[in-house]
Formats: structure tokens, sequence, C-alpha cells
């Protein structure tokens, strides 16, 4: 019995993880993107999430953009195709990459022992653990460079070769990489469901 | 007069220049005071266009307050009517509303009556389509009728006119033969009397028609009830059929309850004649049934005693079992207790030898003292008293020994040989020997994991920093790991802006094109002008600009190679200058060098021997240096050694050194 009900709710799992994974995303991105002052602070209004409140942009077009993404990561991350989301941070004038924020994206291993499925991991666990990259993001205001001048940003996703990828939306890109002697990096906190494991970080370009 | 009048001229002279000062000061004060009514009226007048200006402004400030209140009092007003409008338009929504409301349950209300009515219609509708079909056929009956009565009516007529042409002809024989008139009375009154008849007929046929349409007026009446006679007619068919299906039943049910009453007649005809063998067989009936459930009743006991009886038995066996236990403790206490007894009767044995021995020893004694009852009794007395005294004190104090002996054995669990599930205390012995043997290898090999471990950890510290490097170098999107697409979707907000500035670049360089050829028109228009003259063209001035920027910029770079060529100059003619300096101190030659290749080389020690060289190209053994000229006054013995070491030698370092130490010598003398 055990081994005929582990695959169902293997997969019930794996899509409320996913589902779980992109709504982080989507609010990761507007943080940093309100916290680095990419667009205006004015964009932005209050919203209550994960027990805390949370800043989302109320830009349409940007919107649009970010859920257009999420829906195709969503995607990506049923089919386990991506590894890497990457925002960022490009400055208008010079157009040199300012920062990167990384999250790795890793499957978690299910062990192998016949003693049946691990115990579900509490989904308050796992917001507190979101909560807390949060406000980290919030937090790197306080050691990462003060940007001075107009910036814009992108998302990048790292998939692998086999990846299905909707070829007249997605295109092959630069990584906008940051120069190798003035880059800094910082590791951040992570956070797990049963099935992803998602670790943050922050590469940033530092003129000392 | 000209004794006083120096001191007086000098007084006068003084007193007018002061008067001269003074009303010069006078004047120049005048001259300021002047000034300064006339700045004080510039500003007076300033003052006042100020003050003039200051009223102006107050007053249009005045002016700009009291519009601004005017238009706030209109706000005000405007806002006061908007609420007003507000609050009657909302009044009338609601008022509209409530009326809406009303107006739809009016119409569900005349939706219902509409419903109705029309069923009501309906049901009229064919109740007057039943009428109307009834009349219709009464109609056609009646029609009928007529037609018969026509038929009848026509047939009197028939026969009222050939009355009325035989009472013609009977008048007419009536005239013709007055004769004949007693026969026409007869005949009149025969006439007469038919036409009695006829008009009471026809008189009683009206009747019979009045009579008619009364009865089909009744008859339509109970046509009208007759249908409704009919339907009820129809259901009560209905009814009937249901009723006979009743019927049926109620038919089969007595059939039933007739056969069931013949049985029971039967049965009574039978029970009034009881035959002997059925209340024996009741009876043992009877018994047996009783007989079953006492046995059911019994056999329910006995089971529930064996049920209890499992129970008891399973108890004992637990009991049993717990005994069985006991058993084998009390048995072991039983070994311990009879260990302990052997040895008290070991105690007890050794106790009764050494009474017997003291007893013998008494005896002895008492023997001796019975021997010796002299005087020395009293001494050996005592002597032997004292050894017994001894004696006994040293088998107490063995006594105490062997009973703490004894005590440690039981303390250390009984006779070592003896114990009956216990190991043998040597076994254990070695037992812990060893086991404090493998302690020490466990604790050693502990040791030697716990380092392990330690390296193991600074490895893990030193992968994991290059693990966070390398994270670095992928986070910092130089590393990309093989097997991976980096994607981004084609409308990003990076490529927008990229897309927007290219755009504004492209619109800025067709601007400058247009521009550009709108410049080369404006040229050719005013080619004949006198601006352009000689095939100059006007440039633009940015391009001007970048011009002007580009040459200064090389310019300055002009000015540093400049200086750094100057400096470098500077520099080697002091390196040369060093150079020569260091030859002279060392050899004692000073050099020269001209721009032509010559060398000219005079020695310190004698200034007027100088000698020029030039260096000759030979074409296999690359340069040499070739004596071109010597000096004037050059002392008589460098003949010689130029022509021994410059013809014979071919050696001019040789000639120098000889030439040095010449004159090197002469200057000596010379001193």
């Amino acid at each position: 019995m055990a081994t005929k009900q582990a695959p169902t709710r293997q997969a019930i799992t794996l899509k409320g993880s996913t589902n779980l994974v992109t709504e982080f995303f989507k609010y990761a991105a507007n943080t940093i993107l309100f916290q680095r002052g990419v667009y205006p602070a004015d964009d932005f209004h209050m919203v209550k999430k994960y027990g805390q409140t949370v800043l989302v942009t109320q830009d349409l077009a940007l919107e649009n953009y970010l859920e257009k993404i999420l829906k195709q990561v969503n995607k990506w991350l049923l089919t386990g195709s991506v590894t890497q989301l990457v925002l960022a941070i490009i400055s208008k004038d010079t157009r040199t990459t300012m920062e990167r924020w990384v999250f790795d994206i890793n499957l978690v291993e299910q062990p192998e022992s016949g003693d049946g499925p691990a115990p579900a991991k509490p989904e308050s666990e796992i917001q507190a653990e979101i909560r807390n990259i949060l406000k980290q993001i919030v937090s790197t205001v306080t050691f990462l460079p003060v940007i001075d001048e107009p910036t814009v940003f992108n998302i990048l996703a790292y998939t692998s070769e086999s990846a299905d990828v909707p070829a007249d939306e997605w295109v092959d890109t630069d990584p906008l990489a940051i120069e190798a002697g003035k880059s800094q990096q910082v590791k951040l906190r992570s956070f797990s469901t049963d099935v992803h494991r998602i670790e943050a970080m922050v590469a940033y370009r530092y003129e000392g | 007069m000209s004794r006083v009048d120096p001191q007086l001229s000098t007084a006068k002279r003084k007193q007018r220049t002061q008067v001269f000062t003074s009303h010069m000061a006078h004047a120049s004060l005048e001259r300021q005071l002047a000034a300064l009514q006339t700045a004080k009226i510039d500003l007076e007048s300033k003052l006042r266009e100020k003050d003039v200006q200051i009223d102006r402004l107050e007053g249009d400030r005045r002016w700009l307050a009291e519009r601004e209140q005017a238009e706030r009092e209109e706000k005000e007003r405007e806002r006061t009517e908007r609420e007003e409008e507000k609050r009657k338009s909302d009044t009338e929504i609601r008022s509209q509303r409530n009326a809406m409301r009303a107006l739809r349950e009016e119409f569900a209300d005349l939706e219902d009556a509409h419903s109705t009515l029309s069923r009501q219609t309906s049901q009229t509708i064919a109740q007057q389509k039943a009428e109307i079909s009834t009349m219709s056929r009464q109609l056609t009956r009646l029609q009928d009728q007529i037609t018969e009565m026509q038929i009848i009516a026509d047939d009197r007529s028939r026969a009222f006119e050939t009355l009325q042409s035989q009472y013609d002809e009977l008048l007419e024989a009536q005239d013709n033969t007055i004769a004949r008139r007693s026969g026409e009375d007869e005949n009149w009154t025969i006439v007469r009397e038919e036409l009695h008849r006829q008009a009471s007929h026809l008189r009683s046929v009206e009747a019979a028609n009045v009579k008619m349409t009364a009865e089909l007026t009744v008859l339509r009446q109970r046509n009208a009830s007759v249908e409704v006679l009919r339907e009820q007619k129809r259901e009560l068919e209905r009814k009937l059929t249901a009723a006979e299906a009743l019927n049926e039943k109620v038919v089969k049910l007595e059939a039933e309850l007739e056969a069931a009453r013949r049985e029971r007649e039967e049965w009574a005809s039978n029970s009034t004649t009881p035959s002997r063998t059925p209340v024996s067989v009741t009876q043992s009936l009877s018994n047996l049934r009783l007989k079953n459930a006492r046995l059911l009743e019994e056999h329910g006991s006995n089971v529930a005693l064996l049920r209890r009886r499992e129970m008891e038995l399973a108890e004992s066996e637990e009991r049993e079992k717990e005994l069985v236990n006991t058993c084998t403790k009390l048995e072991k206490e039983v070994e311990g207790l009879k260990d302990k007894v052997a040895r008290a009767d070991q105690r007890s044995a050794l106790a009764e030898r050494e009474v017997g021995f003291l007893q013998a020893m008494i005896t002895s004694f008492t023997a001796e003292e019975a021997a010796q009852e002299d005087g020395d009794t009293t001494r050996v007395d005592s002597a032997t008293r004292q050894r017994v005294h001894d004696l006994e004190k040293l088998l107490s104090e063995y006594k105490e020994n062997s009973a703490k002996l004894e005590q440690q054995i039981s303390d250390l669990g009984g006779d070592p040989a003896s114990s009956g599930d216990m190991r043998p205390r040597k076994q254990l012995v070695e037992e812990l020997e060893e086991e404090r043997d493998r302690r020490i290898k466990a604790e050693a090999a502990l040791k030697a994991s716990t380092e392990v471990e330690e390296k193991h950890l600074v490895q893990i510290d030193k992968l994991e920093q290059t693990l966070f490097e390398l994270q670095g170098e992928i986070g910092g999107g130089r590393h990309l790991p093989p097997g991976v697409r980096v994607l981004s979707l084609r409308d990003n907000p990076a490529s927008q802006w990229e897309d927007l500035s290219r755009k504004a670049m492209e619109r800025v360089k067709s601007e400058n094109e247009a521009l550009l050829k709108r410049l080369k028109e404006v040229e050719e228009r005013i080619g004949t002008g006198p601006v352009n003259h000689g095939g100059e063209e006007l440039v633009p001035r940015q391009s001007f600009e970048v011009a002007v920027q580009e040459k200064e910029e090389l310019e300055d770079a002009l000015k540093q190679k400049d200086k750094r060529l100057m400096r470098l100059k500077q520099i080697y003619a002091a390196k040369s200058e060093e150079f020569k300096e260091a030859i002279a101190s060392i050899l004692g030659l000073k050099l020269a060098f001209y721009p032509n290749g010559q060398v000219r080389v005079t020695s310190i020690f004698d200034l007027s021997a100088s000698f020029v060289f030039q260096q000759a190209k030979n074409d296999d053994t690359g340069m040499t240096m070739q004596l071109v000229g010597a000096g004037e006054d050059s002392p008589e013995e460098v003949d010689q050694l130029m022509r021994y070491w410059v013809q014979e030698a071919q050696c001019i370092p040789g000639f120098l050194a000889s030439i040095t130490l010449e004159c090197y010598e002469k200057s000596k003398r010379n001193a």
C-alpha cells in the first residue's frame, strides 16, 4: 500500500512545491527591485504575505513581464530543467552589470531507505525560512554599494540543454558577468521544501 | 615792522591757510551736504516709489485675496450645490429604486394574474368550443326540423292555394249559378269547416313549433348537463376499472376466505373428533422441547464453565511458571545458604576442635597441677594462666581475622569455586584485563579517528572556501557550467532600454544626416556669395568642436613627448659626462666626441698633447680607430712613439698608454 501511495503523494508535493518556489521568486524579485531602487518606490504597494509586509509592484508592464517569466519557470520546475535563476541589475549608462542575485535550484534527494517517504516538512517551517530570506534581502542594503545612477534589470534562467524552450519568446543570451577582479559575493540563507532546495546569493561589483 | 611782522605774517599766513583750508573744508562739506541731500532726495523719491509700489502691490494683494475669497466662496457654494444635487440625486435614485422594486412586484403580480387569466381563458375557450360543437349539432338538427316544417308549410300553402282556387271557382260558380246557391251554401259550410279545420291545424302547428323551440332550449340545457354527466361518467368508469381490480382482489380474498373458512370448518369438524395419538405426540414434543431447552442451558453453562476452567488453567500455568522461577531463585538461595552452612559447620568444627584441644590442655594442666601441688604451684599456675590468656587472645584475633576474610569472600560473591552460575574469579579478572586492553585500543583508535576527523574538518573548511569562491565565479556569471543554456525573455526591460537608446541614436544620426544634407544645399545656394571663397566648406559646429578637442589632445601629447625627449637628452648628457669623467680619472685621457664621428683624445697631464681619431670602416674586421691628426705643439718623442705604435705595431691603446706615461713624467719634471 505504501509503495502504491507514494508516487501520488510525490506528484502532489512536486506541484505544491513548484508553486511555492514560483511564488517565492515573485516576492523575492519584487523585494530586490524595491530595495535596490530599480523602480521608483511609488510604484510599489504593501501586501501581507508570509506573515509580514511585502512590497509588490503596481507597474502593469513589469507585472506582466514577471508573470510571463514565472509561468515558464513553473513549467521548467515541473520538468526539473532549470538550475538557476539570476536577477541582474545593469547600469543604464555604462551597461555594466552592478549586481547579480543568484537563486540556485536543487532537487532534494529522497532518502532511498525502505521505511517509506520522509515526513512532510510543515508549511509553517518553509514559510519561516522564506521570511528569513526576504528579511535578509532587505538587510543587504546595509553592505551593498550605494547605487546612484539609473539602472535597469534582466532576469536570466539557467536551463539544461534538453529543456523545452518556447523559441519565439526566449533567446540565448550573454550571462551578464561581473568583471573578475571587481566581484564580491555574499551567500544568503536558503530554504527547502520536500522537493526543492533554493540557495540564494548576491554577487556585486565593488571597486575598493 | 619787518621784525614784528614775521610772526604776525606767519600767524596771518597760518590763519589764512587755515581760513582757506576751513573754507575748502566747508566747501567740501557743503558739497557733500549737497550730494547727501540729493542722495537723500533720491532715496526719498525711491522710498516714495517703493511706497507706491508697496501700496500697489498691497492693493493687488487685497484684490487677489478678495478674488481668492470670492473663488473660495464660489467653490464652497458649488460644493454645497453639488452636495445638494448629489443628495437629491441619491434620494431620487433611492425613490426610483423603490419605484422600480414596486413596479417589479407589480409586474410579478401582473404576470401571475396574466397566467391565471390565460389559464382561465383557455379553459373557457375549451368550454366554449365544446358548447359551439353541441350548438352546431343542435343547429343542424333544428335546420332539419325547419326544412321539414317548411316542407309541411309548403304543402299547406299548396293545399291553401288549391282551396283558394277551388274557392274562386266556387265563387264563379256561385256568380254563375245563383240558383245553385242553396247547394253552394252547403258547399260554403263545408269549405268554412274545412277552413276552420285548416286554421286550427295551422294554429296547432304553430303552437307545436313554439313548444318545440321551448323544448329545444330545455334540451340545450340538458345537453350541457349531459356533457357534465358524461364527464362524470368517464371519471366513474375510470374509478370503476380501479374498483374492478379491487373487486377481483376482493373476490380472490373472498375465495381465500372461503377456503380458509372451509378449512377451519374442516378443522373444527376434525377437532370435534380428537384422536389419541396427536395428544401424546404433542406432549412428547413439548417434553422434548423442554429437554432441548434444558440441554441448551446446560450446554451454555458447560461452555461458561469450560471458559472459566481454561482461564484458571492459564492462570495456574502462569503461577506455575512463577513458582518455577521462585523455585530456581530459592534453590540458588538454598545453595548459597548451604555454602554458608558448610562454612559455619567448618567453623564450628574448628571451634570444637579448639575446644577439645583446650579441654585437653586444661586436663593436662589440671593433671600437672595435681602432680605438682607443692610450693611451685602458684608460680606455675600464674604462668599457665598467663599463657592461657595469651592463647585465648591470639585465638580471638584469629577468629576475627577469619570472620573478616569470610565476610570479604561473601562480599565478593561467595567462594569462587563453589558458586553455581557465577564464573570463577580468575576468569572474571582475565576478562576484566581483556576489557581494559580492548578499551585502551579503542581509545587509541578513537584518538586516531578524531585526528583524522580534524584533518577532514580542515579539508572540508578549505573545500567549502573554494566552493564558495567557485560559486562566486558562477554567481558572478564568469563561469558557465557545461550543458547549461542561459536564457532570457526576448522582451525584457534591459533590451527595451537598449532598443530605446538605439532608437534615439538612430534618430540623432538621421537628423544629423538630414542636417548635413541641408547644409550642403545651403552651401550650394550661397556658393557664389562672399562667405564661400576658395572652395572653403561650412563645417558643422559639432564636428569642428570635436576636431578642436582632438587637436588639443594631440598638442598635449606632443608636449608630453617633447618633455620626455628633453629629459632623455639631459639624462644622456649627464651619463656621458659621468662616463667621460670616469675614463679621465682611470686612464688619464680626456675624450671629446664630434658630431661627424671623430674623437679627440687629450692627456690630462699635458693639454697640448691631443690626437684626433676617426672610425675607419674595414670591410672584414668591422670598426677600428685611425689616427687622423695630432696636436700642433706636441713633444718630440711623440713622433717616435707614433711611428712605433701606430705604424708598426698598429696598437693605438699602447700608443696612448706610452703617451700618458711620457706626459706624466714631463709634468712631474716641470713641477
